[in-house]
């Protein structure tokens, strides 16, 4: 589980204090050093690199059967859903999912507390002629919330699992989003064979990561991603840009109805699929709903801000 | 990587591409600032079968067409191709067996209707059989299980035919670039802190900023230079001798011409491949010595040379291959009377039937000829003669490259067709090997684009290597053993291989596995098959695994993992059917 070591990076860099300086010549030469680590496919990243092609399935899949859902058949095209909505990417990293969403049409912001990443980030998509939608922050997810920009999606790829408040986290990505906007999440279970993989093979028998990259407690299970947002309900819309400000100042009601299992939530309000790695084939693989114990390492959840 | 192609006086269209790697002169280079670079998403370098099959694929997928600008390199002048046309009756030398699979991509993509079927034949049928030995199998596409057997396992198709209906399809293609007559003169990695991206220098002065360079040319591939991509390989002590024949139509009594014909002779393999009622393409692989006394025989004394080697025993063979090397030496090449002499006598010395099919000497008229002999079919109808011009003959060589996929400083570049493999043209599998290339990375840019993934990136391209190599290489390592196995008199070897050949005939589903790993199977398998594939991968594995150097156990491991692999694919077809 080399990805681990993705999320270390991530990890420090995620509590790592902003530096304010601007970049120099000889900070371009060793960004551009670690650049080749993040963008290197077959180095450190290459399961993050595997992972992010069915990451971005995940989403264009979700975001399409919602529109057909809501719009029919006729009017989702396929390859165009990510087209003009406004997307954030918080803890991009070196900006794998960023530029994905970006070259798909979406209006992508990249955001990280660490200013190398975001340095990198930014070197990397500068070399591509496609990614004109694309743009990168440095700064933590919370000061956004200061600006009146809300998002139509919210990504945060493998960071919940390494953040001090999950809570807390959660509340601002849900913050961040429009109204009927989606949240995509992905992180790992708290579960024996989750341990097994990343703790005891990857760290203690293999020692492909460092000792204490993870931490056990800090894994979240899929049930209780479910169970916050039973109880999560989205502060007055009034500040929101959305068009149909409810105009009342009651609280809404909460994103996932309270009387569905945890392990089972209604379908169109949430979703929770396993990313699962085929070590024969090299790729992951989106496991099928419902999969028996496919979300117990690796997830992907999905909710749906209310209107 | 720097290097510069030499003027070219080849009639070869891809020729112009080819050598260039040899000649690394490292000529001072003109300073190009980044404006200039014109910025591409794929640059396909080779316009033969296997690039413009690539073009038309991404130019006619909705999903590729309108997310990539794609551009075709080609040294050559294409219009001569594209202006091709020969008078009726007249047929080029180059030609292909196009599987099924192969088609079925052309058809997908649209070419297919741009390609003139009346030009192509289907094989119906096709008759293998040792040149010593005499053991013999016999395919039928009526038996080997084909959701269409009246279109047949596999139609001859001359390769000019395909490329012109490629170049005509590509017409209708908008979102293709094509720079003909343009030659590449280097190929150079941008700065780094631009991503290292390959740029593609052209003759014209323009220079292409390429997200991925697809080397689609040919062996001596100028976009493997540049990836580093080293390859390993021999070449054989066999040239090719390539000649279109003219000869009698089959009469009411036979099937019509759409048998293929292959005899396995210690020196190499004879093909004949039919392509209209009266015409036939040959392709026989010989000892180089032979091949260049044969060539430069009258074409009539070929003619009878080609006839006999369908039907004289290897002895009698042996014995005129010395009499035309000795002519051939002394600088009085034989005449068609003194080789049409020669074969009598030796037919009369086996004891041949003058009216068995098997006995060329004495030419027969379809007047005369009545009721043909029982046998007639088992053999090609003898050749009349060979049309001016046709005959020609290459050097046979095994090459494989040990990735398709440049890395590091070769990132984005990518080997399809022969760039990637070259193969004994036994089975005639190079163009559908190369078809079989085109089709899944098409696929896999395809899938990139909907993930919004970066189509030069190695995870992109990383499926179509793990699907094609092993593929490429269990079918190219078969291939490679199969000739090893054939070109032995030991008897021991002739004893095993003809009792492995008889076997094959006599199990119906063995030889629908011979044929189906010849490539005849579709491409697109079952998701619920998967399994079963998987087994059947294993098998290809062990051919690919065992040592060629032991050739024959190698050879009948091979044969028998072919077989094995075979039942398991057609378990798989069942399954897929069953759901």
């Amino acid at each position: 589980m080399r990805l681990s070591n993705v999320v270390r990076a991530l990890h420090r860099h995620v509590h790592a204090a902003a530096s304010p300086g601007s970049i120099n010549a000889s900070e371009i030469a060793h960004f551009s050093r670690l650049s080749s680590q993040w963008w290197n496919e077959q180095g450190e990243f290459s399961f993050l690199h595997k992972m992010n092609p069915v990451r971005v399935q995940f989403i264009r899949e979700k975001l399409l059967q919602v529109s057909r859902e809501e719009k029919g058949e006729e009017a989702s095209s396929s390859t165009k859903i990510l087209r003009g909505l406004d997307v954030l990417d918080v803890g991009c990293g070196g900006g794998l999912l960023s530029e994905s969403l970006a070259r798909l049409g979406a209006n992508t912001t990249g955001i990280d507390a660490s200013e190398s990443n975001v340095a990198i980030a930014k070197l990397h998509a500068s070399t591509d002629p496609k990614l004109d939608h694309l743009s990168y922050v440095h700064a933590p997810a919370e000061t956004l919330l200061a600006s009146p920009k809300r998002y139509d999606v919210v990504c945060s790829m493998e960071v919940l699992e390494h953040v001090d408040n999950p809570a807390s986290f959660l509340s601002t990505c849900a913050e961040l989003l429009k109204p009927g906007g989606h949240l995509f999440l992905s992180t790992i279970s708290r579960t024996p064979i989750s341990y097994f993989l990343t703790i005891l093979l990857a760290e203690d028998i293999l020692r492909r990561v460092s000792q204490g990259t993870h931490t056990y407690s800090k894994f979240v299970n899929p049930s209780e991603l479910v169970s916050f947002f039973q109880k999560y309900c989205s502060p007055s819309s009034t500040q929101s840009e959305s068009l149909e400000a409810s105009g009342t100042s009651q609280l809404s009601s909460p994103w996932i109805s309270p009387h569905a299992s945890p392990n089972a939530p209604t379908r169109t309000e949430a979703e929770v699929r396993g990313l699962i790695y085929n070590p024969l084939r090299a790729r992951w693989i989106l496991a099928p709903r419902d999969a028996w114990a496919a979300t117990d390492c690796n997830y992907i959840f999905w909710i749906r801000k209310p209107y | 990587m720097l290097f510069s192609l030499a003027p070219t006086t080849s009639k070869s269209c891809r020729a112009a591409l080819v050598n260039c790697h040899k000649l690394s002169l490292c000529r001072p280079r003109r300073e190009l600032s980044s404006a200039a670079h014109e910025e591409c998403d794929v640059v396909i370098v080779g316009g033969g079968p296997a690039g413009l099959t690539l073009a038309s694929a991404l130019g006619s997928s909705q999903i590729s067409s309108q997310n990539l600008r794609v551009t075709l390199v080609e040294g050559g002048d294409l219009s001569k191709v594209r202006q091709w046309s020969p008078p009726p009756g007249s047929f080029s030398n180059r030609v292909s067996s196009l599987t099924n699979a192969s088609q079925a991509l052309l058809k997908d993509i649209g070419a297919w209707s741009h390609v003139d079927t009346q030009r192509t034949a289907p094989v119906e049928e096709m008759q293998v059989w040792d040149g010593v030995s005499d053991a013999r199998v016999t395919f039928s596409a009526s038996e080997i299980g084909l959701a269409r057997p009246q279109e047949g396992m596999a139609r001859i198709t001359e390769n000019l035919n395909l490329q012109r209906g490629l170049l005509r399809h590509l017409e209708q293609l908008p979102s293709v670039q094509l720079v003909e007559k343009t030659k590449v003169e280097s190929i150079q990695r941008d700065a780094e802190e631009r991503g290292g991206w390959p740029l593609v220098h052209l003759d014209n002065g323009k220079v292409l900023r390429a997200r991925l360079l697809v080397g689609a040319d040919g062996f001596n591939s100028p976009v493997r230079s540049y990836a580093q991509i080293p390859s390993f390989g021999w070449s054989y002590d066999t040239q090719g001798i390539v000649a279109t024949m003219v000869h009698p139509p089959r009469g009411a009594f036979q099937s019509p011409n759409t048998t293929a014909y292959q005899r396995f002779l210690p020196t190499g393999p004879i093909a004949f491949l039919p392509l209209s009622p009266t015409t036939s393409s040959l392709v026989w692989s010989t000892r180089p010595h032979i091949a260049s006394a044969l060539t430069a025989s009258e074409p009539a004394v070929l003619a009878s040379m080609i006839n006999a080697a369908f039907r004289l025993p290897e002895l009698s063979l042996r014995y005129l291959y010395d009499r035309i090397l000795e002519a051939h030496a002394k600088g009085t090449p034989l005449t068609h009377a003194e080789i049409q002499q020669e074969i009598l006598w030796r037919e009369q010395s086996h004891a041949i039937d003058p009216n068995s099919a098997y006995a060329s000497a004495v030419v027969k008229t379809a007047e005369d000829a009545g009721i043909p002999p029982a046998d007639s079919e088992s053999v090609p109808p003898l050749v009349a003669s060979l049309q001016p011009g046709t005959v020609a003959s290459f050097p046979l060589r095994f090459n494989h490259t040990e990735t398709y996929i440049g890395e590091g400083h070769g990132a984005r570049t990518v080997l399809v067709g022969d760039a990637a493999h070259t193969v004994h043209p036994l089975a005639g599998q190079g163009l559908n090997l190369g078809l079989g290339d085109v089709e899944c990375l098409a696929r896999c840019i395809e899938n990139a684009v909907l993930q919004g993934g970066d189509v030069g990136s190695y995870t992109a391209l990383m499926p179509y290597a793990q699907e094609r190599y092993l593929h490429n290489h269990a079918l190219m390592g078969a291939m490679d053993k199969l000739h090893k196995l054939y070109t032995t008199t030991f008897e021991p070897v002739v004893w095993a291989r003809s009792v492995g050949v008889e076997v094959l005939n006599e199990s119906d589903s063995l030889k629908a596995a011979l044929m189906m790993t010849a490539g005849s199977q579709d491409h697109k398998v079952d998701r619920s098959a998967f399994g079963w594939n998987l087994a059947a991968k294993g098998f290809e594995g062990l051919a690919a695994g065992a040592s060629a150097a032991k050739f024959l156990s190698g050879g009948v491991t091979g044969m028998i993992a072919t077989g094995l692999q075979g039942l398991f694919k057609a378990a798989s077809a069942n399954a897929a059917k069953g759901n």
